[in-house]
């Protein structure tokens, strides 16, 4: 029997899956099209250009209604669809909405068919006498990534996962949907990951897609060069768009890296996860394939490679979508998304387009202008050749390690990566980024075709000799020469190649200004290798406690991520040392779902002198609806050469036992009496005015008693007495103020005891002593273990802004780099229309 | 012989190498008797006993972690950890322990989680939602 739900708004949906279809139809018809459009040989006939160009359009338009009917169902709650309920609640800001857009694997396939569709309308109206071929292999991709949103069973199997899914018909089992108003029960989404609201949530995924996205264009031009075997002119073409992919690509990823460090709690910017190596895959491959297409086209050589590369950054892309939300990554990487049963569809996506590309170069392999002649010893193109060649190399390396898991599946093994996989990486990946700098810094001294030999010797042993000084000097005073001897080498390179580049620099603000883009983008590029290098190698945990505790024999040595020893708990008020600061955990306060926890920092110097002094929020992220524990946010203290970086990592646990957080001590508050398991066996006092009491963690003075005391509501009848105790609590150099009332009522003893909560305190003030001119002052005192304290992790990353500032310089130099390019197409594009109508 | 060539071989020679390198520190999986039979650290794939207690006392030592895994052989032993204890431990369905083995415990050195697949999340909070609506 069909039930009739209440409640439910289907309309979003089903117009959502209509777009969805369509999008899928157009995009099919629109790569037939262009397909025959490519082949056609009647060059008049202009009805499949025309007709692939609607399609690709209502594609484009198709996608952004499908984006339109799901925010539409975000923006409104309608928690009925699976995509709502799982990523959003009601509480969530609007402007998050946009990253719960991105949140599910759907969502990305959104992103990433919509760039593509914004790339192939810039290529429409862009790559002239290159559209057909070149948006045949892109309609073609847009194609299989519309079939990634079908969400339709073909055969059995099911093709796709669609964002439309109903939550009632998402698979999960719940009595509530046999009842046709189950919504009504329905009262609020699953709520977002918190780790994911923050800002860089918003930015960096759909610049990191926009960057995949367009790795498509150099890769369909190369398809198209070799398809319609116009070989040496795609090049050319795709340069701009090449460099174009690579910043954005480069920028998507430094962006996760810091989302990561700010808001995440590994410690650190970069931790060789395997879906951030899956990230970069496509970029090394993609720069090195950049540096021969450069080759290419200033000297003739090195053409394959070139291919080569441009076709495997795309397939690498694929790939690196592949393992990212295939699952297979589940036990080697902590944020790998859990397979949607599209594994086989991953699979032959990749297939397609790697079928695609060797098919060409093999049938093509006799035609290619691949250069008969061997390149000059000391020219340009010979060594960026080999610079590209060990950035590809440096790709397999990290391609061959993250996917242990892919072999581990494919043949059956049962290989675990190495231990120390991070050292690992660190060794290799150094050994390869040495030789990278090197070259980019020598080869910056050559000429293409030929070179002066003597002239190149003495410039490059000069910088050499240069570097090496500068290197010592750095080494030693970060304290980098302590460390595997790679890393001096790694820093040698890059300093290598900061300082001949900015020569190179020099050189082009003199005159040839269009060679400044590459200077400046290798410059960025060393800058932030210095600076990955110096911030990672040398940072400091500054939380380290050691010796102290439970003593465990044989420990000492674990490293790695868990190292030891390495959180600090401070109990509230209570100041530490903490390397050469002095902390102090001041309290907390929520801003749900953020719960901050102030702490105040001094720091020191030899002589136990305040020299600085600041306040830090580490927060800690709630949600109750995922039922998961508080997620730790750090808090970053930036000092120009270096920063603070500070992490809570335990907190005290409620429980019947140790009822000592926010909610219970709240509860204790107003439940006067019944606080007394909160505190140790009082101890009383006897004590005369300006008399001093001693405790654990300071003292007490009875500055005064008095007789005009108001108890809150309680009027006093005339034979009726109250006194106040006016106690002054010293604990750590911090003074509160307390007054506990004694009265006497209708013949019966009161005590109004008073709380010092920031002390850990309860003071009562129980007898009256006339005879001595004394009274009794009662002391309760917290438990230490039942103080609110937290623990928490410090480090210090030294010279981290070096990355950032690297970072910046390299987009600049790209995006100079890419005018450059630009320019060069439309003067060679306007010379040879000029030696065309010449000829007519 | 050409000089790409050259660069060629030297490329095909680091890529072996590379292999071999990689080859030979690889670990693998291994389970607590393999731990209890070498001094070298490796990977244990278990579960969380949840019966037996977590134990974690910031106030008595901030970096002292204890608890209890099955590995996949269905042997227990006890692990211990010098840090905090990682956000929703008890939840995790599968602990991959990196670590060596001293006296009769397992010191971990590095601990990776394997929480459960959304899907069986879903399940799980809804059956909570369908508890509410049985109050009503």
């Amino acid at each position: 029997m069909d039930m009739v739900y209440k409640g439910e708004h289907l309309l979003p949906g089903e117009l959502g899956k209509v777009f969805v279809i369509l999008s899928f139809g157009a995009a099919l018809l629109s790569a037939i099209s262009y397909y025959f459009a490519a082949t056609n040989t009647d060059k008049l006939d202009k009805s499949w250009l025309r007709m692939a160009r609607i399609a690709y359009r209502i594609n484009t338009i198709s996608i952004l209604g499908v984006g339109v009917q799901l925010f539409y169902i975000l923006y409104n709650n309608y928690f009925e669809y699976h995509y709502a309920w799982s990523y959003t609640s009601r509480s969530l800001p609007v402007y998050y909405l946009v990253s719960g857009f991105w949140n599910g694997q759907e969502g990305g396939f959104l992103l990433w068919t919509f760039w593509q569709a914004v790339l192939g309308n810039v290529l429409i109206s862009r790559a002239g006498s290159w559209e057909k071929p070149v948006m045949s292999v892109v309609a073609l991709s847009q194609v299989v990534l519309a079939t990634m949103l079908l969400g339709i069973d073909v055969f059995g199997a099911r093709l796709g996962s669609s964002p439309f899914l109903l939550l009632r018909e998402s698979g999960i089992e719940a009595p509530i949907f046999k009842q046709a108003d189950y919504l009504s029960y329905i009262k609020d989404g699953q709520g977002m990951n918190p780790l994911l609201q923050n800002y860089w949530m918003i930015i960096h995924p759909p610049t990191l897609f926009l960057g995949l996205a367009s790795v498509v264009v150099p890769f369909a031009y190369a398809i198209a060069g070799l398809w319609q075997r116009r070989y040496k002119e795609w090049i050319n073409q795709a340069i701009p768009y090449a460099l174009f992919a690579s910043l954005i690509l480069g920028v998507g990823v430094i962006m996760g890296s810091l989302w990561a460090y700010e808001s995440l709690n590994f410690g650190g910017f970069w931790a060789w996860d395997p879906v951030e190596n899956a990230s970069i895959f496509p970029w090394l491959t993609l720069i090195g394939g950049l540096h021969v297409m450069i080759v290419y086209k200033n000297s003739g050589h090195s053409y394959f490679t070139a291919t080569l590369l441009v076709l495997i950054s795309f397939i690498l892309v694929l790939y690196t979508s592949f393992l990212s939300r295939s699952g297979v990554l589940g036990e080697t990487s902590v944020h790998a998304f859990t397979d949607l049963g599209m594994f086989s569809q991953l699979v032959t996506y990749i297939l397609i387009f790697l079928v695609l590309s060797v098919w060409l170069l093999v049938s093509r392999w006799k035609e290619m202008p691949i250069s008969k002649k061997d390149e000059e010893t000391y020219s340009r193109e010979f060594w960026m050749f080999v610079g590209a060649v060990f950035l590809g190399l440096s790709c397999f390396h990290l391609v061959f390690i993250t996917s242990i898991p892919v072999w581990n599946k494919a043949f059956g093994t049962k290989i675990a990566p190495p231990i120390d996989l991070v050292g690992h990486y660190n060794v290799i990946q150094g050994a390869f980024a040495m030789v990278i700098t090197i070259l980019t810094g020598f080869t910056q001294f050559l000429k293409y075709k030929k070179t002066d030999v003597t002239r190149f010797f003495i410039t490059t042993l000069i910088y050499f000799a240069l570097a090496a000084a500068i290197t010592v000097l750095v080494g030693y005073l970060t304290g980098l020469y302590k460390l595997h001897f790679v890393f001096m080498l790694v820093l040698f390179g890059s300093v290598y190649a900061f300082l001949a580049n900015g020569q190179v620099l020099v050189d082009a603000l003199k005159g040839k200004f269009k060679l400044a883009g590459s200077a400046v983008a290798h410059i960025g590029f060393a800058l932030m290798l210095i600076g990955a290098l110096i911030s990672a190698g040398t940072r400091e945990v500054v939380s380290q406690t050691d010796g102290a505790g439970i003593n465990i024999p044989g420990f000492d040595k674990a490293s790695g991520m868990g190292s030891p020893r390495e959180n600090i708990m401070i109990y509230k008020n209570e100041p530490k040392r903490m390397g050469k600061f002095m902390i102090t955990y001041l309290g907390d306060s929520v801003a749900a779902p953020n719960r901050y926890f102030k702490v105040n920092y001094k720091e020191l110097d030899d002589k136990g002198k305040v020299v600085d002094e600041f306040l830090l929020k580490p927060n800690v992220l709630t949600n109750p609806q995922m039922g998961s524990e508080p997620s730790p946010v750090p808090a970053t203290k930036h000092y120009l050469f270096h920063d603070l970086y500070t992490h809570v990592t335990a907190l005290p646990v409620a429980t019947a036992k140790n009822p000592n957080t926010g909610d219970a001590q709240a509860a204790a508050d107003h439940g006067q009496e019944n606080d007394e398991t909160l505190y140790d066996e009082p101890v009383p006092h006897q004590v005369g005015v300006g008399d001093t009491i001693r405790y654990r963690d300071g003292y007490i003075v009875l500055k005064s008693l008095s007789r005009e005391v108001q108890v809150q509501n309680i009027p006093l009848g005339p034979n009726d007495a109250a006194i106040g105790a006016n106690l002054e609590v010293v604990a750590h150099d911090r003074t509160f103020k307390a007054a506990p009332v004694y009265m006497i009522k209708n013949k019966a003893v009161l005590t109004f005891p008073r709380k010092v909560d920031d002390a850990g305190l309860k003071l009562a003030l129980t007898k009256i002593i006339p005879n001595e001119n004394k009274v009794e002052i009662m002391v309760y005192q917290q438990p230490l273990n039942k103080r609110p304290y937290i623990v928490m992790r410090a480090l210090d990353f030294p010279f981290i802004n070096l990355l950032w500032a690297g970072t910046v310089i390299m987009i600049i130099g790209f995006i100079l780099s890419i005018s450059r390019r630009n320019k060069e197409l439309k003067t060679t594009s306007a010379v040879k229309a000029q030696s065309v109508a010449e000829n007519a | 012989m050409k000089k790409s060539s050259i660069v060629g071989l030297v490329v095909i020679a680091i890529a072996i190498s590379v292999i071999i390198a990689t080859y030979s520190k690889s670990s693998t999986y291994g389970s607590f008797s393999d731990a209890r039979q070498t001094t070298e650290e490796l990977r244990v794939v278990g579960q969380l006993d949840k019966a037996k207690e977590l134990y974690y006392d910031a106030t008595k030592d901030a970096n002292y972690f204890s608890f209890f895994v099955k590995d996949n052989k269905g042997e227990e032993c006890k692990v211990i950890f010098t840090g905090t204890k990682p956000q929703d431990f008890e939840k995790s369905e599968q602990i991959v322990l990196t670590g060596k083995m001293t006296g009769k415990e397992f010191h971990a050195s590095y601990i990776l989680m394997k929480c459960p697949s959304k899907y069986t999340k879903d399940k799980i909070e809804v059956t909570e939602a369908k508890a509410k609506t049985a109050e009503i």
